[in-house]
């Protein structure tokens, strides 16, 4: 990647000539006076993204309670036994992986088909494509309120009040939130999310080259499978980065968790987790080190997914 | 490529190309060609889009009619699909009953200068971690990188901690300055950077152009859609940042629009949802029409910056 860059010759040469001639130490030294304006930006921006989770790690490893001040001193591995042997932490972390992975899986899904829909040519594309991406320009907070009370509602919700519609006055009126809380959430990310994989796959979808796919057809080949070995080869790419960014932010709900249930119900993921020991109960020792442990998970299952995954699709290719 | 381009330049004098217009005419022709995939999977595309559609539309078209709903109509069953009568009382209500206003400039405030730092320190981050030489950059870069993979919930312990000693919470630096590390933007720009033909950037260097200069003149002028992409997410990001004004404000007077409509519904219970709805709408006005006035170069940009490199 660095090759990419080139330095001036004179820039390259400098090194050696830099202990012979003084004229060519000051114009490295000017050289470094003209990059100095970047280099505060360069370390705000470093101390910015590391210095929080610096201290975050440092406080997994202390007994920190906002409650208890005078408590405060090192406690080595203790926060990490309590993250372990918490029940409400096993259950956050399961709950955070069921989420992640059912709305990613869907909302690709849903987002590849719709994405092939909209490659087609036919009236009214414009429209009908910027109404699809509608959906993930709401503001989390308030999208995860409509799903709440304008469509679960089970007194006055869209969805009972439709089934009413429908099937007249002895219609089910299930209570959406209650009988099924995790997938009351997933389908109200599925919803923002879909759109936002659909607009990465669709611009995949726009770069393929025609003339190939034109070329296949003439020798025969159906549409199944060129969508199988020419289309889906292509967009893999764009399927990992969608998958790979909505899994980023997915992982990190809090909104919606906290709007729809509260947390209650068996839906509190990690990042709710962290929130009630943190803010509710203070303890910001415990909270860190489930944090901690949240990064951690995170940089492994990325590195193993990312991998079984690539591999997945390289033999496919081939 | 297809049989109607050869007719026609030999039906053409033989000296002049195809048009520009031609040309596209003919790849229309031969695009469409290759969908062609008789009746049956044409209906079923077409009612398949109509589904997708009627699943992502109809509780958008649910929030705005509801907004305009009067509050006895809300209630009805089944359910009303047309407000009869129309009213704007529930936006009266909801610039009313909480102090709309100073929710929509806080957003302002916060949304501005926080994105406008995050793009400028991204901006430069990356150029320097691309185009500048200097040792250990690849390490910095790897640093900033898994900055991308810690959860702001995880942070917002520590950042937390710190404010609250400052004394800063209920200050708009207190909200500002945590949320200023930029590790996505720098990563995008960064590629987008190393994109860009070296010889180029090494002419603009043979000619005397020092590092702002090449940045400003040569570099960000041939990287304007991802410039916009990252701006765009910058914005939308902070725009909906909910957890940390959350932590951070008690009342209106530092605290974003997200936060205030949790509090419109926290003050009247589940039962009055009108202004609500109302509320919601007001939030995500700003937002689309963003989106609508940039979105062809925000999705070339995004695909462009994030894959190459």
């Amino acid at each position: 990647m660095s090759t990419a860059t080139t330095n001036p010759p004179a820039g390259s040469s400098a090194p050696k000539a830099a202990n012979q001639k003084p004229s060519t130490q000051l114009a490295r030294a000017g050289k470094w006076a003209r990059r100095a304006p970047l280099l505060p930006a360069l370390i705000f921006v470093i101390l910015m993204t590391q210095l929080p989770f610096l201290a975050t790690l440092v406080i997994s490893f202390m007994n920190w309670n906002a409650y208890y001040p005078d408590e405060r001193g090192f406690a080595g591995f203790d926060n990490f036994k309590r993250v372990f042997t918490d029940v409400n932490a096993r259950q956050a972390v399961v709950v955070t992986i069921l989420l992640t992975l059912a709305v990613v899986i869907i909302s690709l899904l849903l987002g590849l088909g719709i994405a092939l829909l909209l490659d087609r040519k036919f009236r009214g594309r414009g429209i009908v494509r910027t109404l699809m991406i509608t959906p993930f320009l709401i503001v989390p907070i308030a999208a995860a309120l409509l799903w709440k009370h304008a469509l679960y509602n089970p007194e006055y919700g869209l969805f009972n009040g439709a089934l009413k519609f429908v099937f007249g006055d002895n219609a089910p009126q299930p209570d959406w939130i209650s009988n099924n809380p995790l997938w009351a959430i997933i389908a109200a990310l599925v919803w923002q999310w879909t759109p936002f994989m659909m607009l990465i796959l669709l611009a995949g979808l726009q770069g393929r080259p025609l003339d190939v796919v034109e070329a296949a057809r003439i020798d025969g080949a159906n549409g199944w499978q060129i969508f199988k070995s020419m289309t889906l080869p292509h967009l893999r790419q764009y399927i990992e980065l969608s998958g790979l960014l909505g899994a980023i932010y997915v992982v990190q709900n809090f909104d919606h968790v906290f709007t729809i249930t509260s947390g209650g119900l068996g839906t509190a993921n990690l990042p709710y987790y962290i929130y009630q020991t943190f803010y509710t109960a203070q303890d910001y020792g415990r909270a860190s080190a489930a944090g901690v442990v949240v990064v951690v998970g995170t940089i492994i299952i990325a590195t193993f997914a990312l991998r079984s995954v690539f591999s997945l699709f390289k033999e496919e290719s081939r | 490529m297809s049989a109607p381009a050869i007719v026609g330049t030999i039906d053409e004098p033989p000296t002049a190309p195809p048009s520009r217009r031609e040309r596209r005419a003919d790849q229309n022709r031969s695009e469409s060609s290759s969908h062609n995939r008789g009746p049956l999977m044409t209906t079923a595309g077409y009612v398949g889009m109509t589904v997708a559609l009627l699943i992502v539309a109809v509780p958008l078209f649910w929030i705005i009619i509801t907004s305009f709903k009067e509050r006895g109509d809300i209630y009805v069953r089944p359910a009303q699909w047309w407000p009869n009568p129309a009213t704007t009382e529930n936006y009266h209500d909801v610039t009313t009953r909480i102090p709309f206003s100073n929710y929509f400039r806080n957003s302002l405030i916060i949304t501005g200068v926080t994105s406008t730092v995050k793009i400028v320190l991204g901006v430069i981050s990356a150029y320097a971690l691309s185009l500048l030489r200097f040792p250990g950059r690849g390490i910095v870069f790897l640093v900033v990188i898994a900055a991308l993979m810690v959860p702001n919930q995880i942070t917002v312990i520590s950042n937390y901690a710190l404010v609250a000693q400052l004394g800063w919470r209920n200050t708009y630096q207190g909200i500002i300055i945590p949320l200023a590390g930029v590790a996505f933007g720098t990563f995008l720009m960064r590629n987008q950077f190393l994109s860009l033909p070296g010889e180029i950037i090494e002419a603009a260097r043979l000619d005397g152009a020092g590092p702002l200069k090449l940045l400003w003149k040569v570099v960000l002028p041939m990287s304007w859609p991802t410039l916009v992409a990252f701006s765009l997410i910058t914005v939308v990001n902070e725009w909906n940042e909910y957890l940390w004004p959350f932590l951070m404000s008690d009342d209106e007077r530092v605290a974003p629009l997200p936060v205030g409509l949790t509090q419109l519904q926290n003050n009247d219970g589940v039962t009055n949802w009108g202004p609500v709805m109302a509320g919601t709408v007001l939030a995500m006005v700003p937002i689309l029409v963003l989106f609508l006035v940039l979105q062809r170069q925000m999705i070339k940009g995004l695909t462009a910056g994030a894959l190459k490199g």
